[in-house]
């Protein structure tokens, strides 16, 4: 489990481009959105498409991202429930 | 001085001249249809096309065509004078054929089958680029830089722009219905549309109006998320408003952008609103049309002569219940009533909001 | 009526200048904007979300801002932006079609910088700026059209505006204002823009 999350962080950096931001600033479970990491609508689209790009997960549409995408906790326990 | 504006062309699935537009989407007709297997994910999508598979150069076509009609409908080779701009407006040409360099060939193409004493000015903007493209040639011909302009805007459906907006969750799977409560997003579609704008009345064949002012504001906010205050359309619509020394009260009608995706909508609903012009008719004309990006300010301002020429405003195709939180007053049929005056307005990606107002003379 | 350039800065492909005189950027493999962030001492995470042709406009709309301080003290909707380039978002639209041409699927944040004039709202973004703001394409530096549009907007609803010519290698800002208020003694016309735009672009 903890790697997936090492993992992802890593994964998230690169895709959204945080170059600013380093994978020990990412608490597993800081808030992605809004006061914690401060992604934004566009960067939830696109780890939309990290998810299925990297674990071979379709989420449905932006709605069911949100509960998935709270923070790296959320994400990693999703994989880990739906990875193929 | 004033400035003059008449000659318009509409380029749509609905025809190839503004009026066979205007007499389709009179009798509520849209040029909206399924297409199969068109989605990234093979899914069938609705489109406004003209073409199933567009023929070679179809984008070059398109504005070439839209500018010879307008040339038709004005006095004999000013198009070729040296006080005269052709004005462009694209999101992004035939980006799939040229992708290097989509805009420039198109232009030397133009200069050269149509003589053009100075190189078109492109105006690429989002989806302001066709209201923005008016504005910039009424600056233009009031700085007496020049006496005329041409003005074209153009846009192709192709993979990229659909499957862009895809990603953005932004396209709808039925026909758009703007600022209704089951609105599901955009429907893209394709086309031209295009006026003359002239500080001399004598250029035009038919009967002209006047072009009153036109202006711009960024949100200021988020590049591809509309301002949650409407603060840019706000204070472009007070801007024009002002500029051209007309009061809200005597704006006939709105002629608003209206894409159908839930923030928007309700952007635009907030911004007029705050402007206190909930109560004045209003529509969205991407129910018939699509929404054709660079070349929808000037489709839809086209339709808007149109509609001074006959006093008749447009029922805002696929609305039937208000879908944003604040009350418009959009038409839920065809209004046949004297028109004098029309606010166009129009938003876009990079936060770009515009506004216009046409009159009768 | 007269204007002025109050302002202008080059941005090549290892080297950026101001007013003419180059900024002294510390030795690096990086990237020039990435250099430019860094000279900037800067910390604007989104700069990094940027596609390249924004960040190249927004480091040179910041460069100027440096050098020309008043430019805050115009009301929020007085300072205009007239951008332009010859390629529109061409680096960007190939990425974009890259992502969903080999199996992928087509990038969020790649589409929304397919549109050149993502980088106005950049710059509005970052400065609060809420003015006029117009992207064109042409084929080289349009002097004509930056000399009559500026003028048209400074006598219409603006007191500055900020202009840029935006290519890879030869980027090109300048300020225009009402007033010579930095005194660089450079009155706004066809001849000036050209000599000072040729200044550093070979």
């Amino acid at each position: 489990m903890d790697n997936i999350k090492l993992q992802l962080k890593q994964q998230i950096i690169e895709q959204l481009n945080l170059e600013s931001v380093s994978v020990s600033d990412i608490a597993d479970d800081m808030p992605l959105f809004g006061e914690g990491l401060g992604l934004d609508s566009i960067d939830a689209l696109e780890l939309i498409v990290l998810m299925e790009g990297n674990y071979n997960i379709k989420l449905l549409n932006p709605e069911e991202g949100k509960s998935v995408f709270q923070s790296i906790n959320t994400m990693a326990d999703y994989i880990a429930k739906h990875k193929k | 001085m004033q400035t003059f504006i008449g000659a318009e062309n509409i380029i749509s699935p609905l025809g190839i001249t503004a009026e066979e537009n205007f007499n389709s989407i009179k009798k509520n007709k849209s040029g909206i249809k399924q297409v199969e297997k068109i989605g990234f994910g093979k899914e069938d999508l609705y489109l406004s096309k003209i073409n199933e598979e567009n023929p070679k150069n179809f984008f070059y076509y398109l504005l070439s065509q839209c500018l010879q009609s307008i040339i038709k409908e004005a006095k004999p080779r000013i198009i070729e004078a040296n006080d005269t701009i052709v004005i462009i407006s694209t999101t992004k040409a035939d980006i799939l054929e040229n992708l290097s360099s989509p805009m420039i060939q198109p232009v030397h193409q133009l200069i050269k089958e149509f003589k053009l004493k100075h190189t078109p000015i492109v105006i690429s903007n989002a989806c302001i680029s066709g209201v923005l493209a008016m504005n910039v040639a009424n600056d233009f011909i009031q700085s007496n830089t020049y006496k005329n302009a041409f003005v074209v805007g153009a846009d192709i459906v192709s993979d990229f722009v659909l499957y862009g907006f895809q990603s953005l969750y932004a396209i709808s799977d039925e026909p758009c219905k703007p600022f209704d409560k089951n609105k599901k997003g955009i429907t893209l579609g394709e086309g031209a549309g295009g006026v003359l704008m002239s500080s001399d009345s004598t250029v035009f064949k038919a009967p002209f109006f006047e072009f009153v002012e036109g202006t711009s504001a960024n949100d200021a906010n988020h590049i591809s998320g509309p301002s949650r205050t409407g603060e840019g359309l706000f204070r472009t619509v007070t801007k024009t408003l002002k500029l051209a020394g007309v009061d809200k009260e005597n704006i006939d009608f709105i002629s608003a952008h209206g894409t159908a995706t839930i923030f928007n909508d309700e952007m635009e609903s907030i911004a007029f609103d705050r402007l206190g012009m909930t109560n004045i008719p209003l529509n969205s004309l991407k129910g018939y049309f699509g929404h054709t990006l660079g070349a929808s300010g000037l489709i839809e301002t086209a339709i808007c002569i149109q509609s001074l020429r006959n006093n008749v405003v447009i029922k805002s195709e696929g609305f039937d219940e208000i879908g944003t939180s604040k009350e418009l007053n959009v038409l839920t049929q065809n209004l046949e009533t004297e028109v004098h005056t029309i606010l166009k307005t129009a938003s876009g990606f990079g936060g770009c909001n515009a506004s216009l107002i046409i009159r009768k003379l | 009526m007269t204007n002025y350039i109050t302002s202008y800065c080059h941005i090549l492909s290892d080297e950026c200048w101001v007013n003419g005189k180059k900024i002294a950027l510390q030795d690096s493999d990086d990237d020039i904007t990435k250099q430019l962030y860094n000279y900037l001492e800067m910390d604007y995470p989104k700069f990094f979300k940027m596609d390249r042709l924004s960040k190249t406009a927004f480091l040179g709309a910041e460069l100027i801002k440096n050098n020309n301080l008043a430019l805050l003290n115009y009301k929020d909707d007085e300072v205009g932006l007239l951008f332009s380039n010859p390629i529109s978002s061409a680096e960007t639209d190939l990425n974009f079609l890259k992502s969903y041409q080999n199996g992928g699927m087509p990038s969020p944040a790649l589409f929304v910088y397919t549109l050149p004039n993502i980088l106005l709202g950049e710059i509005a973004i970052r400065n609060k700026w809420y003015g006029e703001s117009v992207f064109t394409v042409s084929e080289n530096f349009d002097a004509a059209y930056f000399l009559s549009y500026c003028n048209m907007l400074l006598n219409k609803c603006q007191e500055a505006v900020l202009c840029g010519w935006i290519k890879n290698n030869e980027t090109f800002l300048f300020l225009v204002e009402k007033e010579d208020v930095n005194q660089l003694n450079l009155q706004l016309s066809l001849e000036q823009l050209n000599k000072i735009y040729l200044k550093k672009i070979k």
